[in-house]
């Protein structure tokens, strides 16, 4: 399991009360109760605990966990040349 | 067409508990709540009280992603709102909600999130803020989840006119159903404006009682000698106005009539308040309502414990009751709860109702040393119980010159 999986699991179910084993990489967000709006306030936290920067662009394609470990991981390589 | 409107449901967070039976039985028992407040920031400011809502714990009420998305004063019009629909037991059906809306008032709305914004904008040099900034700070926000929640699709609007909100809130919902535009709504107001911005824009207007060096809780004195200021408070009030027929109908308990309503303007200053506009409003809430000044028992006074407002209202209320205005019992409970702003019409309008319900007179406290200026019954210190009301009025005035003064009425069918 990658960090970047692990570190989200952990913040959705931080900040959205969630239970993290329910949080698997194919779970759509939706499902668990997250609408777009709050998609979009997750990833301005993401941002900051990844220290990169998202575009809207991005954020439309978003439907699962693995989805948002995707971006970030894509983010962080073009942005800070590591994965 | 002209419908007669009733009241079916009080919901309440108040400076003196959350639901309408603690808040009352604490107006009655002369409680205070205003006291020293806690945040941190307080330290820098030269007044440090305040009436706020004393172990509101929003997680009990709502799941964290609800709560991503909504304000303290958000989240108090609520938590007000389902106790009030609860207590009606209300339920719109599909073809109901439609002819059902929400009116509220608000004076700062999200003032909380967007001082946060401005922290991080200004202070921090954060280039972005959080995306929801917009979404929780906005006026309606409140007006807006409580038609959301209980899918009320007619008229959702939120009033923004200082001290007087949720008095012309309530007023305008009532003649939304009066002239046949509704047959529901949910009308009151919310304010969560205890922050360090808004807190030193107050102190800096000079309008707030500094604490009393004896009891933090005595520090509002309205119609006293030695008063000196208002105290900011928080909360919500939500009240279930409905149409009589659709009340009497279902046979929905029902505490009240809102008999009559009117809003006037001063057009005279800013801030100075003008016993003349404050009359008019009176006068005019009488007239709508086809009732006599003698057939009024209590008012709920806007008595905020300024120095010139307590005189203007004292002197209005005079005027628009000659004779009787020494047999009526007014009442500033604002000695107590503080004052809302956005929601204290509401508030002050529900202790109305409550008065009415319980033929009991919630007192002004801290009025040992009346003002030879205030000389009405101002029912000092201790409340009365088994007093016979028939009709009771709540005042609201606010900065800006809007006059708002509701009346309720014992029910006839």
């Amino acid at each position: 399991m990658s960090n970047t999986l692990q570190t989200v699991q952990r913040m959705v179910a931080e900040q959205f009360d969630l239970k993290q084993d329910e949080l698997t990489p194919e779970a759509t967000l939706e499902s668990q109760g997250l609408d777009s709006l709050a998609v979009i306030e997750f990833m301005f936290h993401i941002e900051d605990e990844f220290k990169i920067k998202l575009t809207n662009e991005r954020l439309e394609h978003i439907k699962t966990l693995q989805d948002v470990v995707d971006i970030i991981d894509r983010a962080s390589a073009e942005q800070h040349g590591k994965a | 067409m002209t419908r007669r409107v009733v009241i079916t449901g009080l919901g309440i967070v108040s400076p003196l508990g959350i639901g309408s039976t603690f808040f009352f039985g604490n107006l009655m028992a002369g409680k205070s709540g205003i006291r020293r407040l806690q945040q941190e920031f307080v330290e820098k400011l030269d007044i440090k009280i305040g009436a706020n809502v004393e172990n509101f714990d929003p997680t009990a009420y709502f799941s964290k992603i609800k709560l991503t998305g909504m304000e303290r004063f958000s989240q108090f019009a609520l938590v007000a709102a389902e106790e009030a629909v609860r207590d009606a037991q209300l339920q719109l059906d599909e073809t109901e909600l439609p002819r059902a809306g929400v009116y509220m008032g608000t004076g700062m709305g999200g003032a909380g999130t967007l001082e946060e914004g401005y922290i991080e904008v200004f202070l921090r040099d954060n280039p972005r803020i959080k995306p929801f900034s917009v979404l929780l700070a906005m006026n309606n926000a409140a007006a807006s989840h409580l038609s959301l929640t209980y899918r009320l699709q007619g008229p959702n609007v939120t009033f923004s006119t200082a001290c007087a909100s949720s008095a012309i809130a309530i007023g305008e919902a009532y003649r939304q159903i009066r002239h046949g535009y509704t047959d529901v709504m949910l009308a009151g107001g919310s304010e969560a404006m205890l922050t360090f911005g808004a807190m030193k824009a107050w102190e800096a207007l000079r309008t707030l009682a500094p604490e009393d060096p004896s009891d933090p809780g005595a520090s509002c004195k309205p119609f006293s000698k030695n008063r000196n200021g208002l105290v900011l408070g928080e909360g919500a009030a939500v009240l279930v106005l409905e149409d009589a027929d659709r009340a009497l109908k279902r046979g929905a308990k029902i505490y009240a009539e809102i008999a009559g309503y009117d809003c006037a303007s001063d057009a005279s200053h800013i801030t100075k308040p003008d016993a003349a506009g404050q009359t008019r409003a009176i006068q005019n809430a009488l007239r709508f309502a086809g009732m006599q000044p003698e057939e009024i028992g209590y008012i709920n006074a806007h008595g905020t414990a300024t120095l010139a407002g307590d005189i203007e209202e004292t002197k209005a209320i005079k005027a628009a009751f000659g004779e009787h205005a020494h047999r009526l019992a007014v009442s500033s409970t604002k000695s107590m709860h503080g004052h809302l702003m956005g929601a204290t019409g509401a508030v002050e309008f529900m202790a109305a109702v409550l008065a009415l319900q319980h033929q009991a007179l919630p007192p002004t406290i801290n009025l040992h040393d009346p003002d030879p200026e205030c000389d009405l019954d101002y029912v000092p210190n201790t409340g009365r119980r088994g007093v016979e009301l028939n009709a009771v009025m709540s005042n609201s005035f606010a900065f800006g010159g809007s006059n708002a003064v509701l009346i309720a009425r014992r029910y006839n069918p």
